[in-house]
């Protein structure tokens, strides 16, 4: 499964990084959602689902579409 | 005065939209002031609706439109909000300016609060916590506001700020009058006592600057290399004063309130000590059941939301606590579920105002808990100490509160 952010919608929480560092960071310019592994290992699956539902601003999502990411997202 | 922002007479609001809510009172006998929001929630109120108190506002009580208050800049600003109207009042950096603008001090401070940055000052907060407990845990009992609450993120500040912890007297006392003094003329001057201590604390990182919070907003520089406007840089450290003191002492006090006299929580917490996602997740909890914030926003401009008309300068209450427990969003909410696992909860907000220090404020949090549950383990709220008075208004809390413990 690959993960998604559409950065317009994020604003920061970081509750993604807390809950599963080690799929999502924090960037260090503007404090956002930074994705170090864009394909989820299947071990950290139910984590990053979890992640998913847990973001404030609906920001991210999980596609099995491992092809480019949807326009107005980055991956 | 003429107040720039004076909200029209209200004969735009209909007759059944209007309910007489007064959010600063409490009644007499109600121990925990949450409860005037969550009675209005069980009522059969409009989901929006216009009380005439405290200047007129309206108030929203869908999680939905909450957020909505929150995302929407356009319609809902934070610039000049505060209910009852005072004006002028100080313009926070980045909190009381509207998107995009804000943007310039909001892309300053949020790389100094990611969870990574927070990460880095947690020893700093655990030897504090540390000091501060046994200061008085051998004694049996504290009043956890004045002896820890209160203390401790003022302390925080200080830390963030290069300042020595001598001075914490001081900045308990400007803190004191800026969250408690009903006294207007004390008022009016204690926000010019702050933003005079401001002066002199930037001035003197300026000239020395270390590896501090304050340091970094003195000598950042805008796009084009130069220091950003003085005034902003004061309002951005009123911003960091005002914002990170009451609200953590609260929820503090909400949070050991309720340990106080619920041992299966305090087994649940001490159980999970050494194990960071149990500990966390109980926290978030415990965040989402004691949102102490009910925030403002100012309509910007006539307008219709969800069927009703706005007028500009409307005052707005987007209460916290109400949002946390919809139940279209949170299963069981008013049950406290220790291991929830999902838990959008707004208590630090939503959208381009997001608190910035959430994480700093978290582990505050996590911090004292654990620290505090390693040397006293299980206590209670000492009976009868009778007037533990509890206060409406923006931030919701109490002003003491005596706990008692086995020594």
């Amino acid at each position: 499964m690959k993960v998604h952010v559409n950065l317009s919608l994020c604003q920061g929480h970081a509750r993604c990084e807390e809950i599963c560092p080690e799929v999502f960071a924090t960037d260090t310019v503007e404090g956002k959602c930074l994705i170090l592994k864009d394909i989820v290992p299947d071990d950290l699956l139910e984590k990053a689902r979890l992640v998913v539902r847990n973001c404030p601003e609906g920001a991210l999502r999980l596609s099995r579409d491992k092809g480019a990411a949807a326009e107005g997202e980055t991956a | 005065m003429t107040l720039l922002f004076q909200p029209p007479r209200p004969d735009h609001v209909p007759a059944d939209r209007i309910v007489d809510f007064d959010f600063f009172h409490i009644p007499p006998g109600m121990t925990d002031p949450a409860e005037i929001w969550h009675d209005l929630r069980r009522s059969d109120v409009p989901r929006i609706f216009y009380t005439p108190r405290n200047g007129g506002h309206w108030v929203f009580l869908d999680y939905a439109d909450i957020v909505e208050g929150y995302r929407n800049h356009e319609i809902f600003s934070t610039y000049q909000t505060p209910i009852p109207p005072i004006e002028p009042f100080p313009v926070m950096q980045p909190q009381g300016v509207d998107p995009p603008d804000h943007n310039v001090f909001r892309r300053l401070l949020a790389p100094m609060f990611t969870p990574t940055a927070v990460r880095g000052m947690v020893e700093e907060l655990e030897k504090r916590a540390k000091a501060l407990i046994g200061g008085f845990a051998d004694k049996g009992e504290c009043d956890f506001i004045q002896d820890f609450a209160a203390r401790y993120p003022t302390g925080t500040f200080l830390y963030l700020f290069g300042l020595s912890e001598d001075r914490l007297g001081e900045f308990l006392d400007l803190a004191g009058t800026f969250f408690r003094s009903t006294d207007p003329a004390a008022r009016a001057q204690n926000v010019v006592d702050i933003y005079a201590v401001l002066e002199s604390l930037f001035r003197e990182k300026e000239r020395n600057p270390g590896n501090d919070i304050a340091s970094a907003i003195v000598t950042a520089r805008d796009a084009d290399g130069n220091q950003h406007p003085w005034q902003d840089i004061l309002n951005c450290g009123f911003l960091l004063f005002v914002a990170g003191l009451d609200t953590v002492t609260n929820t503090m006090a909400y949070i050991w309130r309720y340990l106080a006299t619920t041992p299966a929580a305090r087994r649940h917490f001490r159980d999970r000590l050494d194990d960071p996602d149990a500990f966390l997740r109980a926290i978030e909890e415990l965040m989402r059941i004691n949102a102490v914030s009910n925030l403002f926003r100012r309509v910007t401009h006539d307008c219709t939301f969800r069927g009703v008309a706005l007028r500009k300068n409307d005052r707005v209450i987007l209460p916290n606590t109400v949002a946390n427990r919809d139940p279209t969003v949170f299963e069981n909410p008013d049950m406290i579920d220790l291991d929830r696992k999902v838990n959008t909860h707004v208590t630090f907000g939503v959208g381009p105002h997001r608190c910035v220090g959430s994480h700093l404020a978290k582990r505050e949090v996590m911090v004292s808990l654990a620290e505090w549950l390693r040397r006293i383990p299980d206590f209670e709220l000492v009976p009868d100490s009778g007037e533990t008075r509890a206060f409406g208004g923006s931030v919701m809390g109490f002003e003491s509160l005596k706990l008692r413990w086995d020594v």
